[in-house]
């Protein structure tokens, strides 16, 4: 974003917006009421048994709370960027744990076991996962680039095909589409495993979503490189695979990275029809001892890791072709 | 004239679909496949311990795949176990992706349709239970009450009152809910009543040694009464592909393994109660 | 009959491209009206006229990146028309240098003059690479050989592009405002190597404003005005005696 060359005051070194915020977030302390949590514990010796503080009570967890929460935002705010960042972040997830602690689980039984559950899990469900999700994103950008090309050309057929197909596959949910591919192509004959038809369905909706990516970067090459191209009599395929394709592959790669992440989570619908990947082991194996938001919570921070290291993978690449443009 | 598309059993399906179009069911095609390739593979899903779970290990365990393993045996075959959702199961039409299903399903006329079952082994009950806050005491508090159920389940069928059970001992319905919630995955039914006592339900209905496990596990939950129901379960086929051979095969199976108490200790193994005692469901009561 | 044994006996003096009453349409607007034109080998034409006239509209017309409606137009013997196969080949022959020079981003300089004679033509490596650096030394940038097209000024990527196309080897080449998006102490370089191409002998038919240039090298200067050719003449007549009152007015303007 173009940040302007003329400096502001931060709005938190206005005391008047200090305070203004200050109320609002002492208001929101007091509505949510904290004072039975361990803050009400923390505080007992000045509001005595929490359960029975009252309306003191409850005003003094919150007015103790606002003050560490403005303090906190001030106190930051004298940082320099980037420590700003680290610090907003680092404490965003410390909230997330607390928000997943105080669900009362039992940490050890995700390591219960042996191998144990979260051993299990990567073993064999993440191997699963990318396995499935590497295939699948390779299939759809083959159908994308067919996809994209027929979505351009003059043939009545091709186009017709192309935008049908767009159309249906971005139309319905995905989860109907592994069970129309899994239950009903069967019906026709065509019997496939559970697994071809995960990737099937998975590359077919893709697919579709990539066309028009696909479409939408070779129609941002100018005319110009077309008509250059065309002026040296140079053949449509040619023209194709050695200019426009080249030239819309840094224009392609962002979408598509963040495709493959979508996909990598939505790999987790397949888990229907029996696959073991992630989602399926976190349901199952919780299910064994009753342990479901445990493994829940494993299964999500496996996927946040790993859009965590495709998101920096996909930085990297898109840095490389900004380079070389 | 078949269509090869590498995928495994894809011609044997297509011989099976043109069977099927002509509506002549021919015994011994399933049976044969089975017994050429040497392995029953036995569809069960992974959500019920102790009735078929994955352990430790990671692999398949529980009664249901005890006796999934021990029907394979007696066929002189491999047992192979794969995880399709219930309602995949369910709704029939396998295509030989699977040859029977061994996970505790319950005969009914609308499954039947679909489906056929060649032998029961085993009955549970099914029991109501609340958070253990709940001021409703006896069945007849629940009626007219939000009660939780696993979708298209029998229990489902019990709430609605639509229970049409095949050669099942005979029951009636004691509740009459005012809500039924029915969810995809019928554990989230036990988070949720161990959420409070009116909460998200008011009960749910479960089978009971699924309930004895939650309890065993540290759930807010109790018994409501006496089990409202005891559900026949049997291995099924596939209607799409009837096999006489194949069902008479399994019936004869079954059969030896009630004469020879193999069922029974089995039931013994996997069904114990909080004070150790065991329980023997391959009776019905 | 005479006319026919004359053309035959005369083959230098055959056309090497002719317009036969060619009109064009863009929807309802006519950009072209009865043209009619002929062109022998290694004539240097300059069209020019206000904007909106219709040259740049005649002059892709006559390697068809545009499609005219009605008339005839044959380039080297062959007739462009819709259902031609050979349109690729009738291209190779002839170049054409864009106002936006039109140069592949992600190719270097060097490949950019490679590509054509490598990938169509179907000419070795070696041979293409020799070929294009000697162009390139005679649009007088071997240097910059390597490098990739933004890094260049617009008068060197103008340049580059001419070399482009003179690597196919074309019996002809087109020029559409060549110099139009150029900064202005960039022009000079660009019709240098225009000027030198036209004294090798090549064919030529230019847009442009550069009435110097027309002056300098043109056979013959076309004047087009409302999707018509108004008047053409030779360079000392068309300047020196215009007939016609729009050129009159357009000369006006652009040498004032």
């Amino acid at each position: 974003m173009f940040v302007d060359t003329v400096v502001e005051d931060k709005a938190l070194h206005k005391p008047a917006f200090l305070f203004g915020l200050s109320i609002a977030v002492l208001a929101i302390f007091f509505t949510f009421n904290f004072t039975n949590t361990i803050f009400g514990e923390f505080l007992s010796p000045v509001i005595g048994n929490p359960e029975k503080s009252g309306f003191f009570g409850r005003l003094a967890v919150s007015f103790v709370l606002t003050i560490l929460f403005v303090a906190n935002l001030l106190l930051i705010s004298f940082a320099r960027l980037k420590i700003q960042i680290l610090i907003v972040w680092i404490e965003l997830f410390l909230l997330f744990l607390a928000f997943a602690y105080s669900f009362d689980l039992e940490i050890a039984y995700i390591f219960s076991g042996q191998p144990s559950k979260i051993g299990l899990m990567i073993s064999k469900g993440l191997f699963t996962t990318i396995y499935i999700s590497a295939v699948s994103i390779l299939i759809a950008t083959a159908i994308a680039i067919v996809g994209a090309i027929a979505k351009l050309s003059n043939n009545g057929f091709a186009y017709a095909i192309a935008s049908f197909y767009t159309s249906l596959f971005r139309g319905l949910p995905l989860l109907l589409q592994i069970y129309l591919i899994y239950m009903g192509l069967p019906q026709l004959g065509f019997m496939i495993d559970a697994i071809p038809s995960g990737i099937a369905a998975l590359s077919l909706c893709y697919g579709a979503y990539m066309t028009e990516i696909f479409r939408a970067g070779i129609q941002s090459i100018p005319k110009g490189q077309w008509e250059a191209s065309r002026a040296l009599g140079f053949p449509f395929g040619l023209i194709l695979r050695k200019i426009i394709l080249p030239q819309s592959i840094p224009l392609i790669i962002p979408p598509t990275g963040n495709q493959f992440i979508a996909m990598l989570k939505d790999s987790s619908l397949v888990s229907v029809l029996g696959i073991w990947e992630i989602m399926f082991l976190a349901k199952k194996l919780g299910a064994k001892d009753f342990n479901h938001l445990e493994m829940l919570l494993t299964a999500a921070m496996i996927y946040w890791l790993l859009t965590i290291i495709l998101e920096m993978i996909q930085a990297r690449i898109e840095r490389k072709y900004q380079q070389k443009t | 004239m078949s269509i090869k598309l590498g995928f495994k059993k894809s011609s044997i399906a297509f011989t099976a679909l043109l069977l099927s179009i002509g509506m002549t069911a021919q015994a011994g095609v399933v049976y044969d496949y089975i017994k050429n390739n040497n392995e029953l593979m036995i569809a069960t899903d992974a959500n019920w311990a102790p009735f078929s779970y994955i352990n430790d290990a990671g692999e398949m365990e529980g009664f249901d795949v005890d006796v999934g393993r021990e029907i394979a045996k007696r066929m002189g075959v491999e047992a192979r176990f794969i995880t399709p959702d219930w309602g995949v199961i369910t709704a029939g039409n396998w295509n030989m992706r699977w040859d029977v299903s061994v996970g505790s399903m319950t005969p009914t006329e609308g499954r039947s349709k679909v489906l056929n079952f060649p032998a029961v082994y085993y009955y549970t009950p099914a029991a109501f239970a609340v958070h253990t806050d709940s001021p409703v005491t006896t069945l007849a508090g629940l009626n007219g009450k939000n009660i939780c159920t696993t979708a298209s389940s029998t229990w489902e069928m019990y709430l609605e009152g639509s229970l049409d059970m095949l050669n099942a001992p005979a029951f009636t319905y004691k509740v009459t809910p005012g809500t039924i919630t029915a969810l995809a995955d019928g554990h989230t039914c036990l988070d949720d009543t161990r959420l409070g006592a009116g909460v998200r339900n008011d009960g749910i209905i479960d089978s009971v040694p699924m309930i004895q496990g939650a309890i065993e596990d540290g759930y807010p939950i109790k018994f409501l009464g006496d089990p409202a129901f005891y559900e026949p379960l049997s291995v099924a086929t596939d209607k799409g592909n009837s096999d006489a051979e194949l069902d008479a095969e399994i019936a004869r199976i079954i059969l030896e393994m009630q004469k020879d108490y193999t069922l029974t200790s089995l039931s013994m193994k996997w069904f114990k109660n909080a004070d150790g005692s065991s329980n023997d469901y391959t009776v019905a009561y | 009959m005479a006319n026919n044994i004359k053309m035959q006996t005369n083959s230098e003096d055959k056309p090497i491209i002719s317009l036969k009453s060619v009109s064009k349409w863009y929807e309802d607007f006519q950009a072209l009206k009865n043209i009619d034109l002929e062109i022998k080998l290694k004539e240097k034409i300059v069209i020019c006229g206000p904007s909106g006239s219709g040259k740049s509209t005649l002059i892709r017309c006559l390697n068809r990146l545009e499609a005219h409606q009605e008339g005839q137009i044959t380039v080297t013997g062959i007739e462009l028309h819709e259902r031609m196969k050979d349109i690729d080949t009738v291209r190779q022959d002839i170049g054409m240098v864009f106002q936006s020079f039109n140069l592949f981003p992600h190719l270097t300089v060097l490949e950019n003059c490679m590509a054509g004679p490598n990938w169509v033509r179907g000419i070795d490596q070696n041979e293409a690479k020799e070929r294009a650096m000697a162009l390139l030394k005679q649009v007088k940038i071997p240097e910059q050989a390597d490098k990739y097209p933004e890094q260049l000024s617009g008068g060197q990527q103008q340049r580059v592009a001419i070399a482009r196309s003179l690597c196919m080897q074309p019996k002809v080449m087109l020029f559409d405002e060549p110099t139009s998006a150029l900064d202005p102490e960039m022009v000079s370089e660009v019709l240098d190597t225009m000027v030198e191409l036209a004294e090798s002998g090549m064919t030529m038919i230019c847009v442009t404003h550069e009435m110097g240039f027309a002056k300098q090298v043109a056979d013959r200067i076309i004047f087009m005005d409302e999707g018509e050719i108004v008047e053409q003449n030779t360079p000392e007549e068309f300047f020196n005696n215009p007939k016609n009152n729009r050129t009159k007015a357009f000369l006006d303007q652009v040498l004032s």
